[in-house]
Parts: C-alpha cells; sequence; structure tokens
C-alpha cells in the first residue's frame, strides 16, 4: 500500500513539473506537450477507436511471445543445467544469442515469417526465451549440494529429487527470469511493432511520427510505461506469493 | 572385510547362537580420500580404518580439517573413495543410501516445504497411502514435541525447532545407521543441551547405529559409548575412549567417569593440535 501511495505521490509530482514547464512557454509545446494535450490526444484515441485495439493486440502479442517463451526457457533451461551432454552442447549458444537484441532480428524476422502475427511472435519469444532460459538454468545448476545429498539420503529416487527438490530449489531463479521476460516482452514487443505493423502500440507512436503528432507518440509510451509497471508490480506480488520461502 | 562371507559373524559375543542379525553394522576399511585442488593433490581423508558396531554410539572428535566430516560424507556414499573401502551390513558403499541417514549441521530441511511436508518427503519411499504417510509424521513430529508446528515452514521454526524437523526427518525414513555431522554446533548452548536430551531420549529407545562427529568434548562425552579423537591432519584415531556411564542418561547427570575421561581427551586434543607432522596447517 506504501508503494502504491508513493507511485501517485510521485507521479503527481512529475505531471505537476511538467504542466509547470510547458505552460511556461520555456519548450516548444510540438515538442513536449502538456500532459493536458497528451490526455485530449488519448481521449480522441479511444472516441476513434484505436486506442483500445492497439492495447488489446500488442497485449495479445506480448502475452502469447511471453508464454511461448516462457514455456521453452524453462523446460530447456532445465534441460542444460541437469542433462550434461544437453548443457555441453547448448551452453555457448546461449553465449552467442545472449548479445543479440529483438530488434536486429527484425529485419530476418519479417523475411521468414512475413509482416503478419507470427513474426511478432517470432521476435517476443526469441526474447523472452532467453531471459527465461539463462535464468532457470542458473537456478538450477546451483542447487545447494545439501539439498540434493539430503534428499538421497533419504531415498528419493531421480524423478522425486527432481519435482520435489531442484524444480523448488531453482524456483526463485525461474520466477526472477519470469519476471525479467515480462518485461523484455514488451520491449520486444515495441521493436516488432516499430518494424513493420500495422497495429498495435508500437506501430502508433510510429504512424504519429508521420503526422508529427507528438502528443500521440507520448500517449504510445505512456501506456507502454504504465503497462510495463503494473505488469512488474502485479508479478512481483505473485512470486512473493509462489516463492514465499525466499523472504527470510 | 566388506566382501565378508557372513556379516552377522560376531555380532553379539554374549548370545553367538540365533542372535537376531542387527542391522547397522559399519565397516571402514583403509578409506582414504584424495582430490585434486589447483592441480594439487589433496588428502582429506588419510587411510583410516573402524568398525561401528549394531546399535552402538560413537563419537568423534577432532580439531578442524583432521578429516572427520570427510570420513562422515564418505559413510554417507556422498564423497567417493579412492582409497579402501567401506561397508554396511557387509554391503559396499557405492553412493547416498536411504540405509544410512545424514544430519547435517544446517539449512537441509527443504524450505518450500512445510515441516510436517519435510518429513513426508523421508516417508515417501515406503509408499504408503497418503493418510498414513501424514499419521506416521504427524507421530514423528510430536516424537520432538513439535506437534503443533506440523504447518509451518522451516523458515517460521528457530533453529532449535529446524533441527528437531531434521531429526524427526531423518528416523523417518528408517536408517540403519545414523550419522551426525555437528547437528548441534549452530545452536546456543541452552537449546543445544535441550537438543542433546531429546536425542538421548529418542537413541535409547530406538538404538540406532550413530556415528556423531562433534568439536565438543562435553556433548561427546554425555551423548556416546565410546569417543574417538582424531589428531590434525593428516587425520588418525589417536585415542578410543569407552564411556561406561550408565543408560537411561541425562545431559545433568556427571560421574567420576565424566571429569577423568574429559580431562584425558582435553589433553588429547592438545597434542592433537600442536601435531608437529604439517607445519603450514593449523
Amino acid at each position: 500500500m506504501a508503494k502504491i501511495a508513493q507511485f501517485f505521490v510521485s507521479m503527481g509530482l512529475l505531471l505537476l513539473l511538467w504542466t509547470g514547464v510547458s505552460t511556461s512557454g520555456m519548450v516548444n509545446p510540438e515538442f513536449i506537450p502538456a500532459p493536458a494535450t497528451i490526455f485530449t490526444a488519448s481521449v480522441e484515441l479511444y472516441r476513434d477507436g484505436v486506442l483500445l485495439s492497439d492495447l488489446s493486440i500488442s497485449l495479445q502479442r506480448a502475452a502469447i511471445g511471453f508464454a511461448l517463451g516462457a514455456f521453452l526457457g524453462v523446460v530447456l533451461g532445465l534441460l542444460t543445467s541437469r542433462i550434461r551432454p544437453v548443457g555441453y552442447a547448448l551452453h555457448p549458444l546461449l553465449n552467442v544469442l545472449r548479445p543479440i537484441p529483438a530488434i536486429a532480428l527484425a529485419p530476418l524476422a519479417i523475411v521468414w515469417f512475413g509482416i503478419g502475427e507470427p513474426s511478432k511472435y517470432f521476435l517476443i519469444t526469441y526474447t523472452v526465451f532467453l531471459a527465461v532460459w539463462l535464468n532457470t538454468d542458473h537456478g538450477a545448476s546451483h542447487v545447494a549440494s545439501t539439498y540434493i545429498r539430503a534428499s538421497r539420503s533419504l531415498g528419493a529416487g531421480t524423478w522425486r529429487e527432481f519435482f520435489e527438490v531442484v524444480i523448488p530449489a531453482a524456483a526463485p531463479h525461474i520466477v526472477s527470469g519470469l519476471r525479467l521476460g515480462a518485461a523484455l516482452a514488451f520491449l520486444s514487443l515495441v521493436a516488432a511493432e516499430l518494424t513493420g505493423a500495422s497495429s498495435g502500440i508500437g506501430y502508433r507512436i510510429q504512424e504519429s511520427r508521420q503526422f508529427f503528432r507528438t502528443d500521440r507518440m507520448f500517449v504510445g509510451l505512456v501506456e507502454l510505461g504504465l503497462l510495463g509497471g503494473l505488469l512488474d508490480f502485479v508479478f512481483q506480488q505473485i512470486s512473493r506469493r509462489v516463492v514465499h520461502w525466499e523472504q527470510t | 572385510m566388506s566382501g565378508g562371507p557372513n556379516p552377522a559373524v560376531g555380532n553379539t559375543q554374549s548370545s553367538p547362537v540365533t542372535a537376531p542379525v542387527a542391522k547397522g553394522r559399519v565397516t571402514v576399511q583403509d578409506a582414504a580420500v584424495q582430490f585434486l585442488h589447483k592441480g594439487r593433490a589433496v588428502q582429506a581423508l588419510s587411510p583410516i580404518s573402524m568398525e561401528l558396531a549394531p546399535a552402538s554410539f560413537t563419537a568423534v572428535i577432532g580439531p578442524s580439517g583432521c578429516g572427520k566430516s570427510t570420513l562422515l560424507n564418505a559413510i554417507a556414499g556422498f564423497t567417493p573413495l579412492t582409497g579402501g573401502a567401506i561397508g554396511i551390513d557387509g554391503t559396499p558403499v557405492t553412493g547416498p543410501s536411504p540405509r544410512v541417514g545424514v544430519m547435517f549441521q544446517q539449512y537441509a530441511l527443504f524450505p518450500w516445504f512445510t515441516a510436517i511436508g519435510n518429513i513426508e518427503f523421508a516417508l515417501k519411499r515406503f509408499g504408503m497411502p497418503k493418510a498414513e504417510r501424514r499419521e506416521i509424521a504427524m507421530q514423528a513430529l510430536a516424537e520432538v514435541g513439535l506437534a503443533n508446528k506440523a504447518a509451518n515452514y522451516p523458515g517460521q521454526l528457530s533453529g532449535g525447532m529446524r533441527q528437531r524437523v531434521a531429526l524427526a526427518r531423518t528416523l523417518a525414513a528408517r536408517p540403519d545407521v545414523l550419522l551426525m555431522d555437528e547437528p548441534f554446533g549452530a545452536l546456543d548452548a541452552q537449546t543445544r543441551i535441550a537438543m542433546q536430551e531429546l536425542l538421548l531420549g529418542i537413541w535409547e529407545s530406538r538404538r540406532t547405529t550413530v556415528l556423531f562427529i562433534t568439536h565438543d568434548i562435553e556433548e561427546a562425552l554425555v551423548l556416546s559409548d565410546r569417543v574417538l579423537v582424531m589428531s590434525a591432519a593428516p587425520g588418525r584415531f589417536v585415542d578410543e575412549i569407552a564411556i561406561h556411564s550408565p543408560r537411561p542418561r541425562s545431559v545433568e547427570q556427571i560421574d567420576d567417569t565424566f571429569i577423568e575421561n574429559r580431562a584425558r581427551m582435553l589433553r588429547l586434543l592438545r597434542h592433537a593440535d600442536a601435531a608437529p607432522s604439517s607445519p603450514p596447517s593449523r
């Protein structure tokens, strides 16, 4: 609750300052529109019907890409960390892929999958997958040896050790990988929508540039900021419950 | 010795015929552990031999780094031997097994399971119905006085309570041999005494073979039938003290032999610490 209060105080101060600066005439309102102008632009977009449709298509892309990437990342992370030959074969790949950002892959994605939805899913899945894979792999390969020893001397077999010891022990890392993945899903979403899309928040920002509508651009930025922030907050709340034992 | 023809031979000298085959005989024959550290061979355990009789309580005491924990880890099957052999009731140790229960110094309870969940983990190997498992786990918790903490997670328990759950969990798997690696070492003095009292009570009714590693002379004397004193690295057994104090014992009961044995062990350990054999190690 204190966090929420802090959020509103901070945002309120920002809005005040912003309004003050933009009404003082110190900056060109064409470049930095006042909050009220941005709000009017968002109402306008809402009336046109594009605000909600952009929002829903973007969220859908992020959700599908995230789900695919998270699933693949967790599965592969568990495989590379717990099965030695798989880890041996794939760990170098992880280090080579990691520095390649989604935006650099966007042109290739369009060649491969066309301008439709699959290229967006691909880029988001790729980004989320890498983050989740890395974290899962790290978590599951650093399970405290005491847990493994205790499990084995208590007579647990390989499968029980895997599901009741390795996965819970790695869970805090997996969850933080998912949280990072969720944030990255938004980043790569915009990368995907800025390069070849006909809908979505990123597309709308790009389109607004052609009409020099900075106010509409800001609507898109505010949407991204609020959505990302909200998502992270929700994720934090969920993970606090899932890996409850990590707090003490 | 480990491949001996009949492991039951000589189990109980008093009743040679029709004695029930007591389980939990541990035979350590020239066991050695060596590993490579930065390209150099390090002797973690120099060849050592000993035997634990079924239902006996043996304490091993010695300075840090003498190899007592390595010895325990080797018997538990955690650390492979590079020489010699370890057998339990005639079967060689090749890896961790539920025949050998281990109680660690700390942090071995699974924090993602509740107290009762941790004990149920140990019971799952028996493949009993869920309701029965829960009931037995509950009894095990009651035995260590924590029936009312069943639903608590380890993070919500004190250090002493955690070790009580750990003891209950280890015993729930019904091991033939119980290895304890300074299990009360991280506890404060009062809790430690309470734990010793609890362990005495439980052990005297169950009589599982115990190997108990400790730094604490008094703890060794109060709990065990026999104390093995180890020298500084390379660790060897420099003395063996039989404790004849009658059982059931209590932590508060101190007899004449206690004082005498304590003085003897203090002397030995002082010499063990100042072992001249390897100058760079403490």
